[in-house]
C-alpha cells in the first residue's frame, strides 16, 4: 500500500475500459483538497473515462478510487452522492420536468424514506438557484431553454447535491463563448469557497486559464501532471496533440496561450 | 474612539445573522409526523388524486346499485354494513363485491406494473403489455390451470410465465432491457408466442373447458370471488413497502444510469428490483383476472399527464389504473352490446386506439 495521504481523490494504478481493450492504464492520481484540477487530452485519450472512474459510474477493470482514504466500492451509492458530485456530458432531459424540480433531484442523497423534505433541502436549493442564475426560470420546463440556460440548470442540480468534490465532465462543450466563460467563472467562483473541483475540458486557454493544477492524458496514461506552465508547453502540445505551436503568455492573465503554426507537423 | 472598539468587538461575538427560515415552495405541502416524518406532496398531486379517488367511489357505487339486481341508493350503506335485505346482501357478498374489489385491485396492479417498467425502460411502449409480460402470464396460468392441473396453483403459473417471458425479452433483445426499439420487437414476438401457446393449450388439450378459457384469457372479471380479491389485494400490501422504497429512485432512473447513480441511486439494483415487482404484480392481475389488456400502458401515462409534474407517479397510475377496469367493468355489466364480453375487450378496444396514438407519435420523435 502507498503512504496515507490527506487527498480527497485517489486513484491506484487505475485500469478502465470496456471489453478487453483498456482505455486507461494504471493511472496512479491524487486530488488533494482545494483543488481545481482540469484533465485534458486529444479525443479518445481516456479522459472522460477516469472521470467516470473517479465519480464512480465506472467500475474499474483493476485498481481503485478511494474518496477520503477509503475504496468507492465498498460504500453505498447513496454515502459516496453526498461528498462527491458528478456533471456527466449531454444527458437525458426527463420530459416536462422544470427547473425547480431537476434541482430538487440533486438532494436525494440527502433524504430517507421517511424524511423525503427538510429547511436545509430549500436552503441547498435557493442557494444553487442563486449561483446559476436560474432562480428566474425555476418553474420553466428544461426542455424550453436555450443550451446556456440548460446547463446551468444541470451545474444548479449538482450543486444542490452539496457535496465537496464536484466533477464535469466537459461542461463547456455545445455552449457560445460567452456562456462557456460564464460557467467556468461559476466553476472558479465555487472553488474559491472551498470546493475540490476536477473538470474535463477541451480548450487548453480556458484549462490553464482556470486550473491550479493541469493533467495531461494520452493514451490512456497521464503524461503531464502540474501548474499550467509546467503542462501547456509547445513541446507537450506537439507531441501529444500532434500540433506545432508556440506558446505565449495570455496578455490579460499571463497563463500561457496556445499559437497554433500555419502548417501542422509533417508525419 | 472607545466607542467604535465596543461597536467592533461586539460585532465579532455576535452570533452570524440568523439564516431566512426556509419552507416548503408554493403548491407543496409537507406531510409531517413529529420529526420522523416529512413527505412533500405537491398540491396538484393530490388534488388530482383525490378527484380520481371520488371517481372511483363514484364509479364503484354505480357499479353496486344500477340495472337489474341493483342495490338501491337508499339501502346501499346499511347492506355494506351489514344489514338490509337478503338479495341485495347476496349481490354484494357473492356478486358484484368481490367482483367489484378484484377489478379494483387489478387496476391498480396493472397501473403500477406499467408506471415502473415504462420508467425503468424510458419509454412509454415499454410496457407489460407491449414486451409480453400480461400473454406470458396468460401462458403461465393456462398451463397451471389446464396442462398440468393440481401441480402449481394458478397465480404460481402466472409468475412463472411472466418471468419466462421476460427472460426469453432480454434474451433476444442481445442487450438486455435497456434499448426499447429492441425491447419492444422482441417483446411483440414473445407476446405473439405466449399467445399462440396459450391457444394450442386451449384447443387441443382442453377442448371441454376451451369457451370458459376463451373468456378468461380475454381479460375478465365474471364470476370472480374473496378469494381473487385476496390475492390480488394481498400482493398489493406486500409490494407496498417495496413499492414505497422504490418510488424515489425509480423518478430519478429516469434520467439514465449515470446521472441518477451520481445522484445517489444504485441503477442497476432499481431497476432490477422494479422489473421484479412489475412481473410480480403484473402476474397477480392475470393469474385473478386473465390478462386485462392496455391498461398497464395508459394508466401511467394518463396519470402523467393529470399531475403534470414529469415523472412518473405510482400513486396516481395506481388510482387511475382502478378507475379505467372498474368502469370497463361497469360498461361490461351495464351496457346492453357489451353484455356479457370480458371485460378486456373494452380496455383492448380503448387501449389499441391509444396505442396507435402513441406509435406515430414516438415514431416521430424518432424514438422507437
Amino acid at each position: 500500500m502507498s503512504a496515507p495521504s490527506n487527498a480527497v481523490l485517489a486513484a491506484r494504478s487505475l485500469t478502465l475500459g470496456y471489453g478487453a481493450d483498456p482505455v486507461v492504464h494504471e493511472v496512479d492520481l491524487e486530488i488533494d483538497p482545494g483543488e481545481f484540477t482540469v484533465i485534458v487530452g486529444p479525443n479518445g485519450c481516456g479522459k472522460s473515462t477516469l472521470l467516470k472512474a473517479l465519480g464512480r459510474v465506472n467500475r474499474p477493470m483493476s485498481g481503485q478510487v478511494l474518496l477520503h482514504g477509503r475504496d468507492m466500492r465498498t460504500r453505498r451509492t447513496k454515502a459516496v452522492a453526498r461528498e462527491l458530485a458528478l456533471l456527466p456530458q449531454s444527458p437525458v432531459v426527463p420530459e416536462g420536468v422544470t427547473v425547480r424540480s431537476l434541482v430538487e433531484r440533486g438532494r436525494f442523497a440527502h433524504h430517507t424514506l421517511l424524511r423525503q423534505w427538510s429547511p436545509e433541502d430549500e436552503r441547498a436549493i435557493a442557494e444553487a438557484l442563486e449561483l446559476t442564475a436560474t432562480a428566474d426560470l425555476a418553474e420553466v420546463p428544461l426542455a424550453s431553454l436555450s443550451g446556456g440556460q440548460r446547463q446551468r440548470a444541470w451545474v444548479a442540480m449538482v450543486l444542490a447535491q452539496d457535496t465537496g468534490v464536484l466533477l464535469l465532465d466537459e461542461p463547456t462543450t455545445y455552449l457560445d463563448i460567452a456562456h462557456q466563460y460564464d460557467l467556468l467563472q461559476l466553476f472558479a467562483r465555487l472553488h474559491r469557497r472551498g470546493r475540490t473541483v476536477v473538470a474535463v475540458l477541451h480548450d487548453l486557454a480556458q484549462a490553464a486559464r482556470f486550473a491550479t493544477r493541469l493533467v495531461m492524458m494520452d493514451g490512456g496514461r497521464v503524461v503531464a501532471d502540474g501548474t499550467p506552465h509546467e503542462v501547456v508547453t509547445s513541446d507537450l502540445v506537439r507531441e501529444v496533440f500532434g500540433l506545432a505551436c508556440d506558446v505565449v503568455p495570455d496578455p490579460r492573465t499571463g497563463t500561457p496561450l496556445v499559437i497554433p503554426h500555419e502548417e501542422p507537423v509533417a508525419g | 474612539m472607545s466607542h467604535q472598539t465596543t461597536f467592533a468587538s461586539r460585532a465579532q461575538q455576535a452570533p452570524p445573522a440568523p439564516e431566512p427560515e426556509y419552507g416548503p415552495p408554493p403548491g407543496v405541502l409537507v406531510l409531517r409526523l413529529g420529526r420522523a416524518l416529512a413527505l412533500p406532496v405537491r398540491r396538484r398531486s393530490l388534488i388530482v388524486w383525490l378527484l380520481i379517488a371520488a371517481a372511483v367511489l363514484m364509479a364503484s357505487a354505480a357499479t353496486l346499485t344500477v340495472g337489474n339486481l341493483g342495490i338501491s341508493i337508499a339501502q346501499l350503506p346499511s347492506v355494506l354494513s351489514g344489514g338490509g335485505e337478503a338479495t341485495d346482501r347476496f349481490v354484494l357478498s357473492r356478486l358484484r363485491g368481490p367482483r367489484l374489489l378484484v377489478g379494483a385491485g387489478v387496476g391498480a396492479a396493472l397501473g403500477i406494473a406499467g408506471a415502473l417498467f415504462q420508467a425503468v425502460t424510458r419509454n412509454p411502449l415499454g410496457s407489460p403489455d407491449v414486451i409480453g409480460l400480461g400473454a406470458g402470464a396468460g401462458a403461465g396460468a393456462a398451463v397451471a390451470a389446464l396442462l398440468v392441473p393440481g401441480t402449481v396453483p394458478v397465480p404460481v403459473g402466472a409468475l412463472l410465465g411472466a418471468g419466462l417471458a421476460i427472460g426469453l425479452v432480454a434474451l433476444s433483445t442481445g442487450t438486455g432491457l435497456r434499448h426499447p426499439g429492441r425491447l419492444i420487437v422482441a417483446g411483440i414476438g414473445v407476446a405473439a408466442m405466449a399467445q399462440a401457446f396459450t391457444h394450442f393449450v386451449v384447443a387441443v388439450i382442453a377442448r371441454d373447458e376451451a369457451t370458459s378459457l376463451a373468456t378468461y384469457l380475454n381479460g375478465s372479471l365474471t364470476a370472480r370471488d374473496w378469494e381473487h380479491a385476496g390475492i390480488i389485494w394481498g400482493a398489493l400490501l406486500l409490494s407496498l413497502p417495496v413499492l414505497l422504497y422504490l418510488a424515489g429512485p425509480v423518478r430519478l432512473g429516469e434520467m439514465g444510469d449515470e446521472i441518477s447513480q451520481t445522484l445517489g441511486v444504485p441503477a442497476k439494483a432499481t431497476r432490477t428490483v422494479a422489473i421484479l415487482m412489475s412481473v410480480l404484480l403484473s402476474a397477480a392481475a392475470v393469474s385473478v383476472a386473465g390478462p386485462i389488456s392496455f391498461v398497464a400502458l395508459t394508466a401511467p401515462q394518463i396519470a402523467r399527464r393529470m399531475a403534470g409534474a414529469g415523472g412518473p407517479s405510482l400513486v396516481l397510475s395506481a388510482a387511475v389504473g382502478a378507475l379505467l377496469v372498474v368502469c370497463a367493468d361497469l360498461v361490461v355489466q351495464q351496457v346492453p352490446l357489451g353484455e356479457g364480453l370480458p371485460v378486456g375487450i373494452v380496455t383492448m378496444a380503448l387501449g389499441g386506439l391509444y396505442l396507435g396514438h402513441l406509435l406515430i407519435r414516438e415514431w416521430r420523435k424518432g424514438t422507437l
